[in-house]
């Protein structure tokens, strides 16, 4: 280890490390623009010039590497006033539309100039007129006139998805981003131009004007669209309290995770959040509700748990067909298997999860469930059944997941199904599937829930609410911790059971 | 000192044809290469390089015998010998004078070089605009190869080098080392960030040296008569003689071979003939459009590296500008400012947007639309810009300015 | 890809590409060669030297945007650049160009109506012993005035 004295604290980092980052894991963080942890430093922006006691001159800590003995300072007033004096620079021509920009309030210029700056322009020649609306692909626009030129976008191209679409045309002050005709940017990872552009200069228009970063609140979860597992921020609005359906997700970012997405994600996991709202299912539903009066998603248990038990001990359980997804955490799945398996000995769990799609070689894999290893981990089978294997000598039909309509159509399954006495959805979405049943209930998305996923690389990672459900939906896991209570054959066991967590303490 | 002296490079630059290899050989040519290759070892070329104390003709003026010692000894791993030609500081035109006069010497001291440092490929970067000049080293490149003075077994030694002629393609970065590795490698000539040093991450990831076109032309004779006889046309720790390009508002414009060290002003009044037309001497810059500017009562200064940083400027090229009383120094300071903005390569932030400010200021200056401020912002941008760049740029941008408004602030704030 | 390319420039630039341990390095003089058949770079010829040096076309629009004697539009037969740097600037190289402009009837950038000339200003093109110079295509000419220019165009078809 090196050590050196940053700011007068001392500091131990590994020789190689830059200072920007020995700064940064000893909690002071250094301005920077074109410096991003994914790619090696340019040390263009200049922004992250420091002092360091000895030299002449100032230089960039983002590579600079750190030295025994080093003595740097980042906040004196040489070092402030270069930072003002880049600022001055970068400012000069930048467009300052920061009212209208979906930058503004997450924008590291903006955020620079408001801690060390705060100085009135001087410049008084004309600004030279750039392109503000150039489209890139994949619904990204280009603004010349806040582009900073930090280049993160063509390094990220050219170093992560290796397809290099964007380049720096011209040189000088005449330096922009662009794109070859008819080659515009085009691979699953475009998303993330947006999110590393450190300015408004390359804007999403899944996000454009739609709302502004500092309404947004940022969790952190992870992605259920792919085997992978990425793990993400998912961004929403609180909603306006006397504005009803204000309130949800308007964007997922990538977070860092070194094992398993590094700092990207791609852009199924990007701009899939839609299906959280789409068709949701918000009530409990069926003709069967009706009959029973039941008014809340967890009235379903007790009758539930009265029939399973009636069929188990007329020993019957072989009329029970239940059909799980492996969208569904470990701890739902263990409960599940506890309670349908173990308990009431019911032969027929099947999983039924989304249909594989392409893997992208990077990030996205076939498997566009999060927890398929997990599934096999507990035990499933997850290979697929058809609709007459499950109707078949059945009378008790209960699912667990949207994703039928993924494997078979709406029409064959009401007829290959017309046949089992009682049919029960748990689902957080009802596509137009809910008439097949007599029960419907409403449960939550993998971002509204706690649990944790096996990914395709095995890693177990749990996860905390991300988003509010929708007020009536319950999380499965609840649902099988009370239904494994009130089918009362081993209710102890499920006792101890208030939080995903006690569940997962008792899984082996 | 006499022109006849072998040390002299321009010394038989008065023949006809000096540019084939039969006439370069009459005169002694690639006796020097034959002498090392023959008769030393490549650690006795590089200790007499060495001791020549042979700085760099290019502008930064770094030792070349230093420079070589850079790069890692005692293994088999590629090297390349890049040479700069690719001429591009305003006023600087010795190279090109080298090259179409002498190609063969240019030959002769890669070989050396290479030899020294145990290359086996190397590349002559020369800008663009010398397409000519380009043409006639390829010829000397084909007459060499056909007598055995490059490819395989040069002289009948074991040693081999091939040289290839590499175009430019406009751009003065390039003309910065590692701007120029990065456009021999087909890209835009973007300078690196150093460490690592060409030295020992170069051309393609190779340990490489790059060496400029004078300072290569030097070698042969240094090899033929010994660093000391070099040293004796100079200064100890400068030695040799350095080719002038003067320009501007003298008489007589052109090359001049001096010692190291002589007087500018006797360069410019006896060789270079005076201030054209009788006019007054305003200002020289003496080293090249970066160097700052001196004054008429500072041109009393030898031309060596170390007494011009004395006097506040800086040797660079060796290419002095004479600027007469009756030019606008808006004029001078809207082409020079003009230059950097139009070559910085545009990468970091100081210079990109700083060198086209300077610029834009400049151009109201001299189109009479100054307003109040103008002189003090430029002098900002440039301190702004100075030692916080990338690359050497930075400050061939900023020391100009700040020379030119430091000398010239009243006559630039009268204009209107 | 369809574009064509004639076999000789095809000849030369596998003579390039003989020169370089890398395919990329080969760009700037194979961007020059196909430069010199037609006086400027299309896209087609562009996308062409991608696909020969296995370079995204993204990184060659770079290199042809960055160097200035790249040209990505027509010049004109004879493509004028006068140098208006300092050296040229004291010996009257502004003037030179206002009287090119105003003789043309073009400005820099510009191609006269007959395709014959086309104007640029340039700096420095280190022949300033010969100041004020410019650049007819490769060719230098120096120590120019008004007149030596007019001459000089007269000469040139």
């Amino acid at each position: 280890m090196v050590s050196l004295v940053i700011n007068g604290q001392r500091i131990s980092a590994a020789p190689g490390t830059t200072i920007l980052e020995a700064a940064r894991e000893a909690g002071i963080e250094i301005p920077h623009l074109c410096y991003h942890p994914a790619f090696p430093p340019v040390g263009t922006c200049r922004l992250c010039a420091v002092e360091i006691e000895g030299l002449p001159k100032l230089e960039p800590a983002c590579s600079t590497n750190v030295k025994e003995g080093m003595v740097v300072r980042t906040e004196s007033p040489r070092v402030v006033e270069a930072r003002r004096n880049v600022l001055e620079l970068l400012l000069a021509e930048h467009a300052m539309d920061c009212p209208i920009c979906d930058k503004a309030g997450e924008c590291r210029l903006q955020d620079t100039y408001q801690a060390y700056s705060l100085a009135p322009g001087v410049y008084a020649e004309d600004k030279t007129r750039r392109g503000k609306k150039i489209a890139l692909g994949g619904g990204l626009l280009l603004d010349r006139e806040r582009c900073v030129l930090c280049t993160r976008c063509v390094r990220f191209l050219e170093s992560v998805t290796k397809t290099s679409e964007l380049g720096v045309f011209e040189r000088g002050d005449r330096s922009e981003i662009g794109c070859v005709e008819g080659r515009l940017v085009d691979n699953n990872y475009s998303g993330c131009l947006a999110e590393i552009c450190p300015v408004g200069a390359i804007t999403d228009s899944d996000f454009r004007f739609k709302t502004r970063a500092w309404f947004l609140e940022a969790r952190e979860t992870i992605c259920p669209l792919c085997g992978r597992g990425c793990a993400v921020f998912l961004e929403s609005h609180p909603g306006f309290p006397r504005v009803p359906g204000t309130a949800k997700a308007y964007r997922v970012r990538s977070r860092r995770d070194e094992r398993v997405n590094g700092h990207w994600i791609c852009n199924v996991g990007r701009y899939g959040y839609g299906y959280l709202e789409k068709s949701r299912c918000r009530e409990l539903a069926g003709p069967l509700a009706k009959t029973l009066n039941l008014k809340a998603a967890t009235d379903v248990v007790a009758p539930l748990a009265a029939e399973l038990r009636a069929l188990k001990y007329k020993g019957r359980q072989t009329r029970v067909a239940v059909v799980l997804s492996d969208w569904l955490t470990n701890e739902e799945l263990f409960l599940a298997g506890a309670v349908f398996r173990r308990d009431l000995e019911i032969g027929r769990c099947h999983l039924v999860g989304p249909r594989d799609g392409s893997p992208d070689g990077m990030l996205l894999t076939a498997e566009r469930s999060p927890n398929r290893a997990g599934a096999k981990a507990l035990g499933f089978n997850t290979e697929e059944t058809t609709l007459e294997a499950l109707a078949r000598d059945t009378d008790l039909l209960i699912v667990f997941g949207p994703f039928l309509q993924d494997r078979f159509r709406p029409a064959d399954i009401a007829s290959a199904w017309a046949g089992v006495k009682t049919k029960v959805l748990f689902t957080p979405r009802d596509e137009g599937l809910g008439a097949a049943f007599d029960l419907v209930v409403p449960t939550v998305w993998p971002a509204e829930k706690d649990g944790s996923f096996t990914n395709c690389q095995g890693l177990i990672r749990s996860f905390s609410p991300a988003l509010a459900p929708p007020p009536s939906a319950v999380p499965e896991w609840r649902l099988l911790t009370a239904l494994g209570r009130a089918v009362g054959l081993n209710p102890s066991f499920y006792i101890p059971f208030r939080s995903a967590g006690d569940v997962r303490r008792a899984m082996p | 000192m006499n022109r006849e002296d072998e040390l002299f490079l321009t010394r038989d630059f008065g023949l006809d044809h000096l540019h084939r290899l039969e006439t370069y050989v009459s005169r002694g040519g690639y006796r020097a290469a034959a002498k090392a290759l023959k008769t030393m070892t490549p650690d006795a070329v590089l200790e007499e390089v060495k001791a020549a104390n042979l700085r760099g003709r290019g502008g930064a003026g770094f030792p070349a015998g230093i420079k070589w010692g850079f790069v890692p000894r005692g293994t088999d791993a590629l090297r390349y010998l890049c040479v700069n030609a690719d001429e591009g500081e305003p006023g600087t035109f010795k190279d090109r004078f080298l090259m179409s006069h002498n190609p063969h010497l240019l030959l002769e001291g890669a070989i050396l070089a290479s030899y020294a440092v145990g290359i086996r490929t190397a590349y002559v970067y020369i800008r663009g605009e010398y397409e000519s000049i380009a043409r006639r080293l390829e010829t000397a490149v084909s007459e060499a190869r056909a007598s055995g003075w490059l490819g395989d077994h040069i002289a009948g030694t074991g040693f081999g080098l091939e040289v290839f002629v590499h175009r430019g393609a406009g751009a003065y970065i390039c003309g910065e080392e590692t701007a120029l590795l990065e456009s021999l490698e087909g890209k835009r000539g973007h300078p690196r960030l150093k460490p690592p040093f060409p030295a020992s991450i170069g051309l393609f990831r190779c340990p490489t040296v790059i060496n400029n076109v004078e300072t290569l032309c030097h070698i042969p004779g240094i090899i033929r008569h010994g660093a000391e006889a070099f040293l004796k046309r100079g200064l100890p720790r400068d030695g040799g003689t350095r080719i002038f390009s003067v320009s501007g508002a003298v008489a007589r414009p052109g090359c001049y071979e001096l010692p190291t060290g002589s007087s500018l002003r006797e360069l410019i009044y006896e060789r270079a003939g005076g201030v054209r037309d009788g006019r007054k001497l305003k200002a020289v810059i003496p080293g090249g459009l970066s160097a700052p500017m001196l004054t008429e009562n500072e041109i009393d200064v030898r031309m060596d590296g170390d007494s011009l940083v004395e006097a506040g400027s800086m040797l660079g090229s060796g290419a002095v500008i004479v600027i007469d009383d009756e030019t606008p120094m808006t004029l001078v300071l809207e082409k020079i400012t003009k230059f950097y903005a139009h070559e910085s390569c545009g990468q970091c932030t100081p210079c990109r947007v700083g060198t086209a400010w300077m610029a834009r200021i400049a151009a109201r200056l001299r189109a009479g639309r100054r307003r109040n401020g103008d002189v003090d912002t430029l002098h900002r941008l440039a301190s702004g810009i100075k030692g916080r760049t990338l690359c050497p740029m930075g400050d061939a941008a900023a020391l100009p300015v700040l020379a030119l408004v430091a000398k010239f602030r009243d006559e630039l704030e009268r204009s209107s | 890809m369809s574009h064509n390319i004639p076999d000789r420039v095809k000849r030369r630039v596998e003579d390039i590409l003989s020169r370089y341990p890398r395919r990329e390095a080969a760009l700037l003089p194979v961007l020059s060669a196909l430069q010199e058949e037609r006086g400027f770079l299309s896209h087609s010829d562009e996308e062409w030297a991608a696909d020969t040096l296995g370079i995204p076309p993204a990184k060659v629009r770079e290199v042809v945007t960055f160097y200035s004697l790249f040209r990505r539009k027509p010049a004109g037969r004879h493509h004028l650049q006068v140098c208006t740097n300092v050296s040229c600037a004291l010996n009257g190289a502004d003037g030179l160009l206002s009287h090119l402009r105003k003789k043309l009837g073009i400005a820099e950038g510009e191609t006269s109506a007959d395709g014959r000339f086309s104007l640029s200003s340039v700096e420095c093109l280190g022949h300033c012993d010969e100041a004020p110079c410019l650049m007819v295509n490769d060719e230098h000419y120096g120590r120019l005035d008004r007149r030596a220019l007019d001459e000089l165009l007269e000469k040139l078809e």
